[in-house]
C-alpha cells in the first residue's frame, strides 16, 4: 500500500523537475525583462521596469536583423516547400528497390551539423563563382557572395527535410485513384496536380511553410557562415550576448514567449472551434444560441484565455506608455549608495584595526577602494577583467538608462564576460 | 535500360510538365544544394591556403597538411600531437554522448505517460506547453540559461541561501551550464519521436502484459522500449548530431578555455580566414559523428527509414 | 446520343518485369455492347482495364477505340471514363463539382456545369443533392455519383472497375439492374470488370473469362454457362460437378469416356474442343447440377451414376442433394421444389442419369480453386 504513493511523489517529482528545467529558464528570464538592473536578473528585485522594451524597440541592429530574417525565411519557405513537397512526391511513386536510398538521401541533410551545410554551401559557390569565371565585382559574383542568397540555399538544403517529413505523412493517407480519376476525366497532369492533389495537401503545406519559417528564422549554426556580411536576428543575438548582455534580450524573449502562446491559444482555439461547428452540424450537440457570448467563444476555453491575453497585452501597452519607474530606481540607488557607504565606513573601520599589524595603504580611497568592492561584491571574479573599475560616482543622473557603473559593480558576471572570449 | 523505364513510367504517371518539375527540384535540391557542396568542400579539405593570385597555378596541390594539423599541429615532424585540438575533438564527441543519454533518461518517463495518458485533455495541455520552449530561439535559451547560471544567478543565490556554498559555484567555467544547455535545448527533439511511437502502442499489450503478471520493469523492458526503439533512435540520432554540431551554445555558455569543435571550426573559418583548414575540420566532424550514429543504429538494429518520423 | 463505339485488344501483352499480367489478349467489343472481364482477383483483368484506360500501356499488341490506335495516348485524352473500384470521388469537393469536373478542365462556366450537373442527377435519382459533400452520402448514392461523374465527360466507352463490390447484396442486386437500365439508356459501351459471375451473367451481353492472364473465353453468358470451352471456365462460371477419367471413344460431336470411379458415361464434346481430343486422352466431363435426375425405378437408359447419399440441403426453390463423388468434392444434384417433403435418406444409394445434351467433356485441365 505505500509504493502507489511513493510512486506518485516520485512522479510529482519528476514532472517538476522536467518542466522546471524546461520553463525555469524562460520564466526567469521573462522577469528579468522587466527588472531595472542592467544585467539581466530575476533577484534581487529592484524595480518594474518597461524600459528594456524600449531599448529592444529602438535597437538598430536587431531591427535590421529580423527584417533579414524576415526576408530569408521567406525564401526559405518558398524553395524549401516546393523542394520537399517534390521530393515527398518522387518518394510516393519510386520503385521498392530505389525507395530506401532515396529516403536516405533526402533524409540526410537532416544529419548534417548546420555548420558543415554553411561552410560547404560557402565554398561551394565560392568555386561555382570562380569556374563560371566571375570577376570580383561582377553581378554573379555579387550573388554568390551575396548573404542572403548564400544563406537561403544554405538553410533550404537541409529545411526541404523537415518539409518533406510533413508532406509524406500527409501523402499517407491520399489516394493515387484521386488523381486518375482526375486524368481519366481529362485533366492534364498539371490540372490534376492544381485540382486534387495540391488542394488535400493544403493543410500540409501551411505547417511545412510555418516549420519551415520558424526553422529558418532560428537557425545559427548555418547562417553564421553563410551571412557573409549581412546580419539575421540570429547572430545580430549571438554577438550580443557574447560581448556583454543586458535585459533588452530577455525583452525580447519574453516578446517571442508571448506571441507563441497568442499563436498556440489561437490555433487550438480554432480546432475547436471547427469541430464543435461539426459537432453541431452532424447534430451530436445542439446549435447554441447566440445570446450573451459569441458562439466561437463558448465551450472554448483557449479561445477565452486568448481574449484576455490579448487584453492584457493591450492593457500593459497602455500602462507602458505612462508608467515610469524613475521615483523607485532613485530609492534604489540611494539604498545602494547607503549600502556602500556603510561598506566602506566598515571596511575603514576594520583598516584602522588592522593597521598596527600591516602597513598603512599610501592612499586611501582609490586603489584601496578598488581592491576593496571586488572582495566584497565579486569576490574572486575579478582575474578574468583587466580594467579596475573605478569608484562610484556619487550621483547619477536619473534619467540614464542604468547603463552606469552600478549595474557592473553589483552584477560581477559582467565582468567574467568581458574577458570570455 | 531497366533506369530507362523507371524514368518513363515517371514521365508518364506526372506528365511531362509535371514531371520535369519534380525531377528538377529534387535534382537541384540533391545536387546542387547538398552533394556538389559536400563534394567541394572534401575537396578544399585537401588544398594549400594559397593566396587568391596562387590559386590554380603551380603550388595549387592536393594535400594531406590540412588533416595532419589536426593530428600533429603545427609540428612539421609529426613527433608530438596536437593534444589541444584532439582534446577538444574527444570531449565534443564524448559530451555530446552523454547529453543525448542524459536527455533520453529525462524524456522516457514524460514521454510514457504523455503517450499513454488517458485524459487527451491534460496531454494536448502538455503537448501545447513543451512546445513553447521549442519556438524560443537557441540563442536565448542559452542566454536564459546564462542568467541562471550566472554568478549572482538564481542557482548561486539559492545555494547561498541555503548557505550550501559560501562562494558562487563558477558553473560556466566548469562547463556545468554547457552540458546543462545542450540538454536543454535538443530536450524536445528527443521527447517528441518518443512520444510518438509511445502513443502508437496498444495499450492493451501493456494490460495483457500486467495480466500476465509482469513487473514494471519488465513491461518497460520487454513491451514498451522494444516499441519506442525506432523513436528513441530517432531522437538520439538528432540529439547527437545537434549537439555535437552545437555553435551557438558552446559559444554562449562554455567557459573561456573551454572550446567545442565546431568553434575551432568557426576560429578557421572566421577568424583564421583559413577555408581549407576550416573544411577539413568539417569534415572530420561530418565523417566522425556520422560513423557514430550509423555504428549505434547497427548495434541497435534500427533503420535510416525509422529517422525522422 | 452516341451509339457505342468498338473496343478492339489486338494480341496484347502487359508485362511487369518478368511477370505477364496479361498475355495475348484479343477482344472485339462491338459499339455498344455491354461487355464484361470476368475473373477471379489477381487475374489480370484489371490490368487490360488500365491499358484500355490508358494508365499503361502494353508491352506488346495494340489497343484500338473506334478503330484508333491509342498507343502514346494518355488517359486524359482518351474517349474512356473510368469508375474506380472505390469511386474516388473527390472528398473536398461537392457532388455537383465532382460531377461536372471534366467540364470544369475544359474551361466550362460554372454555370453551365451546374446546369449539366443537375440533369445528371436527376437521371441518376439524387436530385437536390448537388451541394453536399461525398461524405455526406450513403454508398448507393456515391455509386450514382461515380456514376454521373463519369457519364458527364460524354464518354464514347465506360470502363466499371467493380464498381458494386463495397455495397451490400441487397444493393448490389439493385445496381445490377440499374447499371444495365443506364446503359440501355446511353447507349455507349460500358466495359465491366468483376469477379462475381452473377454480376457478369446477368448484366452482360458478352463476357470474356480470364484466369492468370489468358483470356479463356468470351462469349454470351448462355454460351459460356452451356459450353464452357476450358475446365477453368467450367468450374468458375456456375457450379459444375466433374468427373475425370480417360476417352473411350468418339462418336462425331460426342465422346464416351470412362471415369476413374463412375462407370462410363456419354457426353457432347464442348465445342471449342472438336477435334482435338484422341481416344485414350485424359477428359473431365462436367455435369450441372441441375443436368441430373433421378432416373426412375429399374428403367436404366444409360448413361447413369449411382452414389450415396451425404446430405441434403433445402433451399425454397431447389433441394440440394449432396452425393459420395468421384474424387473429394461430393456430387450436386439440385432438383426444383415440386412439393415433396424430402428426397432421400443419408446413405442411401441413388441413380442419377445424366443428359448427354446438356452435359460437356473436354480435355483434362486446371479447375477454378474455390
Amino acid at each position: 500500500m505505500k509504493s502507489p504513493i511513493v510512486s506518485r511523489i516520485a512522479l510529482g517529482l519528476y514532472f517538476i523537475i522536467f518542466f522546471g528545467y524546461l520553463m525555469g529558464p524562460l520564466l526567469v528570464m521573462s522577469v528579468s525583462a522587466f527588472n531595472s538592473p542592467s544585467f539581466p536578473s530575476a533577484s534581487p528585485w529592484e524595480c518594474f521596469t518597461f524600459e528594456w522594451f524600449s531599448v529592444l524597440w529602438h535597437d538598430r541592429h536587431i531591427r535590421e536583423g529580423i527584417y533579414y530574417s524576415v526576408i530569408i525565411g521567406l525564401g526559405t519557405v518558398i524553395l524549401s516547400v516546393s523542394m520537399g513537397l517534390a521530393a515527398s512526391i518522387v518518394l510516393t511513386q519510386i520503385s521498392a528497390r530505389l525507395r530506401s536510398v532515396y529516403y536516405t538521401m533526402i533524409i540526410a541533410p537532416i544529419l548534417i551539423p548546420g555548420v558543415v551545410i554553411g561552410i560547404s554551401t560557402l565554398v561551394f559557390w565560392d568555386r561555382v563563382g570562380r569556374f563560371l569565371g566571375a570577376g570580383e565585382g561582377s553581378l554573379l559574383d555579387g550573388l554568390f557572395h551575396n548573404g542572403l542568397f548564400l544563406t537561403i540555399l544554405g538553410q533550404s538544403s537541409f529545411i526541404a527535410s523537415y518539409a518533406m517529413l510533413v508532406f509524406v505523412a500527409r501523402l499517407q493517407r491520399f489516394d493515387p485513384g484521386l488523381t486518375e480519376a482526375a486524368l481519366d476525366l481529362g485533366a492534364s497532369h498539371t490540372q490534376a496536380f492544381r485540382k486534387i492533389l495540391l488542394p488535400f495537401l493544403r493543410p500540409a503545406i501551411a505547417s511545412a511553410s510555418v516549420l519551415a519559417f520558424l526553422a529558418s528564422f532560428e537557425n545559427y549554426n548555418t547562417t553564421t557562415f553563410t551571412i557573409v556580411d549581412y546580419k539575421t536576428l540570429t547572430t545580430v543575438l549571438a554577438q550580443k550576448v557574447r560581448l556583454g548582455i543586458n535585459p533588452s534580450i530577455s525583452a525580447l524573449a519574453f516578446a517571442i514567449i508571448t506571441l507563441t502562446i497568442l499563436v498556440a491559444l489561437a490555433s487550438e482555439a480554432y480546432r475547436r472551434a471547427a469541430q464543435r461547428k461539426e459537432a453541431v452540424w452532424q447534430g451530436k450537440v445542439a446549435r447554441p444560441a447566440a445570446r450573451l457570448w459569441p458562439a466561437w467563444l463558448r465551450g472554448n476555453p483557449a479561445a477565452i484565455l486568448f481574449v484576455l491575453l490579448s487584453f492584457t497585452i493591450i492593457v500593459a501597452f497602455g500602462v507602458a506608455q505612462r508608467y515610469s519607474p524613475a521615483q523607485c530606481k532613485i530609492a534604489a540607488r540611494e539604498a545602494k549608495q547607503a549600502e556602500i557607504q556603510r561598506s566602506i565606513e566598515e571596511l575603514r573601520a576594520r583598516r584602522q584595526e588592522e593597521a598596527p599589524q600591516a602597513p598603512a595603504p599610501t592612499t586611501d580611497t582609490a586603489p584601496a577602494g578598488s581592491g576593496a568592492f571586488g572582495n566584497v561584491f565579486a569576490p574572486g571574479n575579478l582575474p578574468g577583467a583587466p580594467a579596475p573599475e573605478p569608484a562610484p560616482e556619487p550621483a547619477p543622473a536619473p534619467d540614464a538608462p542604468a547603463n552606469g557603473a552600478f549595474g557592473n559593480v553589483f552584477a560581477p558576471g559582467n565582468l567574467t564576460t568581458g574577458g570570455d572570449n | 535500360m531497366k533506369r530507362k523505364l523507371i524514368f518513363a513510367d515517371f514521365f508518364r504517371n506526372n506528365g511531362a510538365l509535371m514531371g520535369s518539375i519534380l525531377i528538377g527540384l529534387v535534382a537541384f535540391w540533391l545536387i546542387v544544394l547538398v552533394i556538389l557542396p559536400q563534394i567541394s568542400m572534401l575537396d578544399y579539405s585537401f588544398r594549400f591556403n594559397l593566396p587568391p593570385a596562387e590559386q590554380g597555378g603551380p603550388k595549387d596541390v592536393y594535400t594531406l597538411s590540412n588533416y595532419q594539423h589536426l593530428i600533429y599541429g603545427s609540428d612539421e615532424t609529426h613527433q608530438s600531437f596536437n593534444t589541444i585540438d584532439l582534446m577538444v575533438f574527444l570531449r565534443t564527441i564524448v559530451a555530446a554522448i552523454m547529453v543525448t543519454i542524459f536527455d533520453i533518461i529525462l524524456c522516457y518517463p514524460l514521454a510514457y505517460f504523455l503517450g499513454q495518458a488517458r485524459g487527451m485533455g491534460m496531454a494536448r495541455l502538455l503537448v501545447v506547453l513543451l512546445i513553447i520552449p521549442y519556438w524560443v530561439n537557441e540563442i536565448l535559451r542559452a542566454f536564459a540559461l546564462r542568467i541562471i547560471f550566472g554568478d549572482g544567478g538564481l542557482i548561486n543565490e539559492a545555494l547561498m541561501l541555503l548557505h550550501l556554498t559560501s562562494e558562487p559555484i563558477d558553473f560556466i567555467r566548469h562547463d556545468i551550464a554547457l552540458y546543462a544547455g545542450l540538454g536543454y535545448a535538443y530536450i524536445l527533439l528527443m521527447l517528441f519521436p518518443m512520444y510518438n511511437v509511445i502513443e502508437s502502442l496498444d495499450r492493451n499489450q501493456i494490460e495483457a502484459a500486467r495480466d500476465l503478471g509482469a513487473s514494471w520493469t519488465r513491461i518497460h523492458r520487454r513491451i514498451v522500449i522494444p516499441h519506442a526503439k525506432p523513436g528513441i533512435a530517432s531522437g538520439s540520432t538528432m540529439v547527437f548530431m545537434l549537439s555535437a554540431g552545437a555553435l551557438a551554445t558552446p559559444q554562449i555558455l562554455g567557459g573561456p578555455s573551454s572550446l567545442w569543435f565546431t568553434q575551432l571550426v568557426y576560429q578557421w573559418f572566421n577568424n583564421s580566414l583559413n577555408w581549407q583548414q576550416g573544411a577539413a575540420y568539417a569534415i572530420v566532424l561530418l565523417v566522425a559523428t556520422i560513423t557514430i550514429v550509423m555504428t549505434i543504429m547497427k548495434i541497435f538494429r534500427v533503420n535510416m527509414g525509422d529517422i525522422g518520423k | 446520343m452516341s451509339t457505342g463505339v468498338a473496343v478492339d485488344l489486338e494480341n496484347v501483352w502487359i508485362k511487369f518485369g518478368d511477370f505477364v499480367a496479361v498475355r495475348e489478349a484479343n477482344v472485339n467489343i462491338k459499339g455498344g455492347d455491354f461487355f464484361s472481364f470476368l475473373g477471379p482477383s489477381g487475374c489480370g483483368k484489371t490490368t487490360i482495364l488500365r491499358a484500355i484506360s490508358g494508365f499503361l500501356d502494353p508491352s506488346e499488341g495494340h489497343v484500338r477505340i473506334g478503330g484508333r490506335d491509342m498507343a502514346g495516348i494518355g488517359p486524359n485524352k482518351r474517349p474512356t471514363a473510368l469508375i474506380f473500384q472505390n469511386l474516388a470521388l473527390f472528398p473536398l469537393m461537392k457532388i455537383w463539382e465532382n460531377i461536372s469536373f471534366s467540364m470544369e478542365v475544359r474551361g466550362a462556366s460554372a454555370a453551365e456545369r451546374r446546369k449539366r450537373a443537375d440533369e445528371l442527377l436527376d437521371m441518376v435519382a439524387l436530385g437536390g443533392q448537388g451541394d453536399k459533400l461525398p461524405s455526406e452520402l450513403s454508398g448507393g448514392q456515391k455509386q450514382r455519383v461515380a456514376i454521373a461523374r463519369a457519364l458527364c465527360a460524354n464518354p464514347d466507352v465506360l470502363l466499371l472497375d467493380e464498381p458494386l463490390s463495397a455495397l451490400d447484396l441487397k444493393l448490389r442486386q439493385h445496381m445490377r439492374t440499374e447499371l444495365r437500365e443506364i446503359q440501355q439508356r446511353v447507349g455507349i459501351t460500358f466495359i465491366y470488370i468483376t469477379h462475381d459471375q452473377g454480376e457478369a451473367l446477368t448484366m452482360s451481353d458478352n463476357v470474356a473469362v480470364m484466369k492468370a492472364g489468358v483470356i479463356d473465353q468470351i462469349g454470351s453468358g448462355k454460351e459460356i454457362y452451356d459450353a464452357p470451352a476450358t475446365p477453368f471456365v467450367a468450374s468458375f462460371v456456375g457450379e459444375n460437378n466433374v468427373f475425370r477419367g480417360k476417352i473411350r471413344s468418339i462418336d462425331g460431336t460426342r465422346a464416351t469416356i470412362e471415369t476413374n470411379r463412375s462407370g462410363v458415361l456419354t457426353a457432347e464434346i464442348t465445342p471449342a474442343q472438336r477435334g482435338k481430343m484422341a481416344v485414350g486422352d485424359a477428359a473431365m466431363l462436367f455435369v450441372r447440377p441441375e443436368a441430373l435426375t433421378l432416373a426412375e425405378g429399374g428403367t436404366d437408359t444409360g448413361n447413369t451414376i449411382s452414389a450415396k447419399v451425404v446430405n441434403e440441403e433445402f433451399e425454397g426453390n431447389t433441394f440440394s442433394v449432396f452425393l459420395e463423388g468421384d474424387g473429394a468434392k461430393p456430387i450436386k444434384m439440385s432438383l426444383p421444389n415440386t412439393g415433396q417433403t424430402r428426397i432421400a435418406e443419408r446413405g442411401k444409394p441413388l441413380t442419377l442419369h445424366i443428359n448427354p445434351q446438356t452435359t460437356v467433356i473436354m480435355p483434362a485441365g486446371e479447375l477454378a480453386s474455390d
